[in-house]
């Protein structure tokens, strides 16, 4: 045992003589640094003020006599995510004794004392493996997603409408918020990368203007410019801000999209088409059930990668006054009861997104080896 | 289906039905064209008209002279070009009497700088972090790799929020700043030793430093690589001798109790977005070369190593010189997004061009026009940036071809 690990010791830290100068100096440079960072997580940092001002940092200003709302709209995004993984990874029953430390984690973080949270994010997570057995075992449930998904999002958005969309806030609105974005720029980027291989030049030039003008200006200009202008061109409806943000964020984003799609379009071999038109099909007939269904396979995994943009570019929403995450973080900091809490608030915060952030990337990467294994 | 019709139809009369039909098929085409033209045509003229009607409902009216109005506001640092009569514009500080156009200027140039100076740094480090990855240091090798997924899965902002209010900010008070070769770090920000002209038109050293700019001239657009060595040298050689003659001398910074005198100074907020953004583009860069050494064929490792060059050989002469063959594209698209990235500098108030948009869309209500010369100038910097990294490439491709 000894011998073994010195020897991985020789081989992996003291192989060649830079790498012993690289041991030497980088090692204990390391550790002092990981030896700072938990002494203070263990013994100076005051945890407290996260349980504190946890219902703050998942729902924003959003009124706590409704949060039963914000608690339908957590279930119901529960149950589509949970179906979107049952569409490509089937459900086993090591998954379901995964979830369980899930939940005790959320309880804790939550607190015990608080028997209904503990109960409603017990609910959520049988949600969550729910909506993923179902879609796993019943492959018909997978045809209806996308529709169930638009459904979902609209009853989200009747459940949590009555108290005011400007009060939306906190984690739940960053999620919303990409979720939304990230169904919509769906078909529009399809659109737009049909448009851009199109016959006629006048649809290629306007689709290919649109496309790379989008993609060299920056996001949060986008979405401040939306902003200003939807209530100069429809001053009759008085759009919330969180609908013009997420307007904002789809046309911006249905742009990389269609280019994510544009090269999975190309991906298709030609063979597929010449087939398909020597067999007398109509060009949008070749282009809906022969084109695009391969065009989408090839894209999955770097429109998942898309996803996590969208999720880590939206605290960008603070430019048109709206309290996502982070931006609920810096409120708790205002606060000058909290303001020497810093650290702890964005310790918090960094790892949450990193948490979030490392999920949708290891769901990408999985579909991507999952994918590769497919196709023949 | 055509086809097969045609042949039916007898070969005189498939001649009349084939032009007959490709002259229809041509007018439908064109028919289609020119609709689609003129939808979007008329889509946009209904857009006009609508943004007009609604502007003018506020009592604003959709012009841009109010670019040569008075700005009537500071912007905290940035410089701009101000015409005085001379016949090349004068570049200095940016100040409330001047006109709306010189702010927007102020805010490109500081856009720019922020740009310039975060392309070169990230690429370093990020190569440094891409090659860390590959190193046969178990240490180095993680350590790498948690800085980059890190980096990669967190949001931009939270990190140049965490940059300025939880890093920056936190440094020592100028008073008690850390000093470090010259280099002077504190609350009021970072100073530089920087290098000053004193030869004030002694002929000699007029002469020098043309030398030494035909010698970079040489050195970048420099054919042949013997070519480029000796500019190189010659460079080196004349920045030397002007050392030596006193032609130029180094400006250390001194810190006295409130604020820093000489050198190059640097605000806390462009510290901090210059951080942020060295670092989040960094890791971006580092993923980027790691996966295109992977993607090299294995048999480069294996050929280098039957030959018997060592790692570190292998890496530098054969690995590296073909990684920046295929990854300069990519990290064209990465220099775009970090240009379009420096706008997040509005969250911690430095003002590049975004936030100068943003002062005078609110003094000015001229929010809309604003736009359009803010979109102008991030379209031209990103087509600036690509045609650079386009010749680049080529330039490269050339050289990989002759060699």
């Amino acid at each position: 045992m000894i011998a073994r690990s010195l020897k991985w010791t020789r081989h992996n830290l003291f192989g060649k003589p830079f790498d012993v100068l690289l041991s030497l100096t980088v090692i204990p440079g390391v550790l002092w640094m990981v030896y700072q960072a938990v002494s203070w997580a263990l013994t100076a940092a005051r945890w407290d003020i996260i349980p504190q001002s946890l219902r703050v940092l998942m729902i924003g200003v959003f009124p706590a006599d409704q949060a039963w709302r914000a608690w339908i709209a957590i279930v119901i995004i529960a149950i589509l995510l949970g179906a979107a993984l049952g569409c490509v990874f089937a459900f086993k029953g090591r998954h379901a004794g995964a979830l369980v430390p899930v939940w005790a984690g959320c309880a804790a973080l939550a607190g015990i004392e608080n028997v209904t949270n503990v109960l409603l994010i017990a609910v959520t997570i049988a949600a969550f493996a729910g909506g993923w057995a179902v879609a796993s075992r019943f492959p018909p449930v997978r045809k209806a997603l996308v529709p169930a998904s638009f459904i979902g999002l609209i009853a989200i958005f009747a459940v949590m409408a009555p108290p005011g969309a400007g009060l939306w806030g906190g984690l739940l609105l960053s999620i919303l918020l990409t979720l939304v974005t990230a169904v919509l720029s769906l078909p529009i980027g399809i659109l737009l990368a049909f448009g851009r291989r199109s016959r006629f030049s006048g649809l290629r030039w306007i689709c290919t203007g649109y496309i790379e003008v989008m993609r060299s200006v920056p996001l949060i200009m986008v979405v401040y410019w939306i902003w200003i202008l939807i209530p100069v061109l429809t001053p009759q409806f008085n759009l919330a801000d969180v609908v013009r943000g997420m307007i904002g964020f789809t046309l911006f984003y249905s742009a990389y999209v269609a280019e994510y799609v544009r090269s999975g379009l190309q991906a298709v071999p030609r063979g597929q088409t010449e087939a398909a038109r020597s067999l007398g099909m109509s060009e949008f007939d070749i282009n809906r059930s022969i084109v695009l269904p391969q065009a989408i396979r090839v894209v999955v995994p770097p429109l998942v990668g898309n996803v996590l943009d969208i999720f880590n570019m939206a605290p960008l929403v603070f430019i048109i006054g709206l309290t996502d995450f982070l931006r609920a973080g810096q409120m708790i900091l205002a606060n000058p009861q909290f303001g020497d809490r810093t650290y702890e608030v964005y310790s918090f915060l960094f790892l949450t997104y990193f948490l979030v952030g490392s999920l949708i990337t290891f769901v990408a990467r999985k579909l991507e080896a999952h994918l590769a294994r497919g196709s023949r | 289906m055509e086809m097969h019709q045609a042949n039916v139809a007898g070969p005189a009369a498939d001649d009349g039905l084939l032009i007959a039909r490709r002259r229809r098929n041509r007018i439908r085409y064109e028919a289609i064209q020119f609709s689609i033209i003129a939808a979007a045509i008329v889509l946009l003229i209904l857009f006009a008209i609508a943004v007009k009607e609604g502007l003018a409902r506020h009592g604003i009216r959709f012009s841009f002279s109010f670019l040569w109005e008075a700005a009537g506001f500071d912007i905290s640092e940035g410089k701009t070009f101000v015409f005085d009569g001379g016949f090349w514009p004068a570049f200095t500080e940016f100040t409330s009497d001047r006109l709306i156009l010189q702010a927007f200027i102020t805010g490109i140039v500081n856009t720019i700088k922020v740009a310039v100076l975060a392309i070169v740094l990230s690429t370093v480090l990020g190569v440094l972090l891409g090659v860390g990855r590959l190193s046969t240091n178990w240490v180095v090798r993680n350590l790498s790799f948690w800085c980059v997924e890190f980096v990669r899965n967190t949001p931009l902002l939270i990190q140049l929020v965490f940059w300025y209010f939880a890093v920056v900010l936190h440094f020592p008070p100028i008073a008690a700043a850390a000093k470090f070769y010259g280099v002077v770090i504190s609350q009021q920000g970072l100073y530089f030793p920087a290098v000053v002209w004193q030869g004030a038109g002694s002929p000699l050293a007029l002469a020098l430093v043309a030398a030494t700019l035909a010698a970079v001239l040489g050195l970048i657009f420099g054919k042949r690589g013997s070519i480029r060595w000796i500019c190189a040298g010659a460079v080196v050689l004349f920045v030397g001798v002007l050392f030596a003659t006193g032609g130029i001398a180094l400006d250390f910074p001194v810190a006295s109790k409130f604020r820093a005198r000489g050198g190059i100074g640097m605000s806390p907020e462009m510290a901090a977005l210059l951080l942020a953004v060295v670092v989040n583009t960094a890791s971006y860069i580092a993923e980027i070369v790691r996966g295109s050494i992977d993607a090299l064929p294995k048999g480069q490792w294996e050929a280098a190593a039957s030959l018997g060059l060592n790692r570190r050989d292998t890496v530098n002469e054969i690995i590296l010189p073909q990684v920046f063959r295929v990854v300069l594209p990519s990290f064209g698209n990465q220099y775009i997004s970090l240009t379009k990235n420096t706008a997040l500098g509005i969250a911690i108030g430095y003002p590049e061009l975004f936030n100068i948009y943003g002062t005078i869309a609110n003094q000015t209500g001229h929010s809309l026009e604003g736009i359009v010369i803010v979109m102008m100038s991030y379209l031209i910097l990103s087509w600036a940036i690509s045609a650079a990294v386009g010749w680049a490439d080529r330039r490269l491709a050339k050289r990989g071809a002759t060699r």
